[in-house]
């Protein structure tokens, strides 16, 4: 129900480290009401034009500045992915992504306190990289 | 005019502050500017790094109650019960998370924290002694789809008899008066396809003066089950469940230990009243019963908003204050 909250318009871009393009990443607001630790986003799931990207190349961030793999992230409980903080989803890719649009697929998946089933959120929106 | 008085919950301004248009503190400048008295908070939605908030952000916290003369009501708090995906926490670190939330709702100046539905009731016992000493009321959550028929609430409700302390009560959701079906949220379903039948079949339950609840926890009767046709549809039926149908004097037993109310709603009409629960026979029965807690609007309707339309929580807010404020 929150699920246009999934992906930020304008968030997808090409990530550039010693000059070389290493992978592309967007921005995302969680789609439930409150903070959670880390450990609780259960997953995260990104399909490009129809292609599911493979788990491990997935990497999180509840603030830009510290980065986690989705297995690293189960065991964080010491940082919080705040309610309506922008988390930044990374995916290590080199070369990036090629210039102009593409579908983008987002999924988050969160443990919540009192619901039994993990929860999820989605949203697809074709965004053009910056 | 009774005793009553009326806070808002800030959960009702989440996709307002989400968005940007209200920070924190223009919550409480708004609250004081259509004259309500208490706020209610989910510090993890509004507050950083709970339950471990530093001084500067409760400082700062004392500051815009100081200034707006908002009073702070009523805290909501979580136990992340599941914070590992291999194992749910012991009873231990439990306490230890619930004590920390108790601190910090002291440290805040709330004199009350809501335990979310579902909290464990083994831990409250333990508990009881430092929410004595900080002056802090643990009030579970009987929420609607889990109110006092429900196993963990009676669990809860079974120590709260038990020990008997000014220090142990309830939080009662309006949502367990609900004599209709919201029609937003059903509007919303049917903008995904929801099967209209479906609409039918429940608005009649509720027509009938019964609710979903248990068709919603149980396997479907077959007339039922044939009508579905897609996730939306078994989506709206669970949902239906979170709405009960249920006479003011189910809160005859529970009522001395009623601490809050959630003034659940999710539309406000143009007649000025909610779409789904009769406010003004449920002030008249909290008067009768000489109730002298707060109500707290809490805004529910944000989440069946549809596709391309804004949400204006601060309106229906403040038809719904208007609302009971004439009714108290």
């Amino acid at each position: 129900m929150f699920d246009n909250y999934v992906l930020t318009d304008n968030s997808l871009e090409n990530v550039k480290k010693d000059g070389e393009i290493t992978g592309y990443k967007m921005r995302t607001r969680i789609t439930y009401y409150r903070g959670i630790p880390l450990s609780m986003v259960h997953d995260i799931q990104v399909e490009v034009d129809g292609q599911e990207v493979p788990r491990e190349s997935i990497r999180f961030s509840p603030d830009g500045e510290i980065y986690f793999t989705l297995e690293e992230m189960k065991t964080v409980t010491s940082y919080k992915w705040e309610y309506g903080q922008e988390g930044i989803v990374y995916v290590e890719q080199a070369g990036g992504l090629p210039a102009g649009e593409h579908t983008i697929k987002l999924t988050q998946v969160s443990r919540v306190a009192y619901i039994p089933v993990p929860f999820s959120g989605s949203q697809t929106k074709t965004l053009t990289v910056i | 005019m009774s005793s009553i008085k009326r806070a808002v919950s800030l959960y009702s301004y989440q996709d307002e502050y989400v968005r940007g248009k209200l920070s924190l503190e223009g919550c409480l400048q708004e609250l004081a500017e259509i004259g309500v008295e208490g706020v209610e908070v989910i510090t993890d939605q509004m507050f950083h790094n709970t339950p471990e908030t530093d001084d500067a952000s409760i400082k700062n916290w004392k500051r815009i109650v100081k200034e707006t003369g908002i009073v702070p009501v009523c805290n909501d708090i979580f136990i992340n019960t599941n914070l590992y995906h291999n194992r749910m926490l012991t009873k231990k670190e439990n306490l230890d998370f619930l004590k920390k939330e108790l601190v910090q709702a002291h440290n805040l100046g709330f004199p009350m924290v809501r335990l979310v539905s579902a909290t464990p009731a083994d831990i409250i016992e333990e508990a009881l002694p430092l929410a004595e000493e900080l002056n802090v009321i643990m009030a579970l959550e009987v929420h609607a789809g889990m109110a006092f028929d429900n196993a963990m609430t009676k669990k809860f409700t079974d120590i709260m008899f038990k020990l008997n302390s000014p220090y142990l009560g309830l939080v009662v959701d309006t949502g367990i008066f609900c004599r209709r079906h919201p029609r937003v949220s059903t509007a919303f379903f049917l903008d995904q396809g929801l099967n209209p039948e479906i609409v039918k079949y429940i608005d009649d339950i509720f027509a009938s003066g019964d609710d979903p609840l248990e068709l919603s926890h149980n396997k479907l009767p077959e007339d039922l089950e044939k009508m579905v046709r897609s996730r939306i549809d078994r989506e709206y039926i669970i949902f239906a469940g979170g709405y009960e149908n249920k006479d003011f004097s189910v809160l005859d037993p529970y009522m001395p230990y009623v601490k809050h109310f959630h003034g659940k709603f999710w539309e406000m009409t143009e007649e000025g009243t909610e779409y789904s629960i009769p406010y003004k026979e449920l002030i008249e029965y909290l008067k009768e019963k000489g109730y002298e807690g707060y109500i707290a609007s809490e805004y529910e309707g944000g989440r069946f908003a549809l596709p391309g339309t804004e949400i204006d929580a601060v309106t229906q807010v403040r038809l719904q204050q208007d609302m009971l404020r004439s009714y108290i």
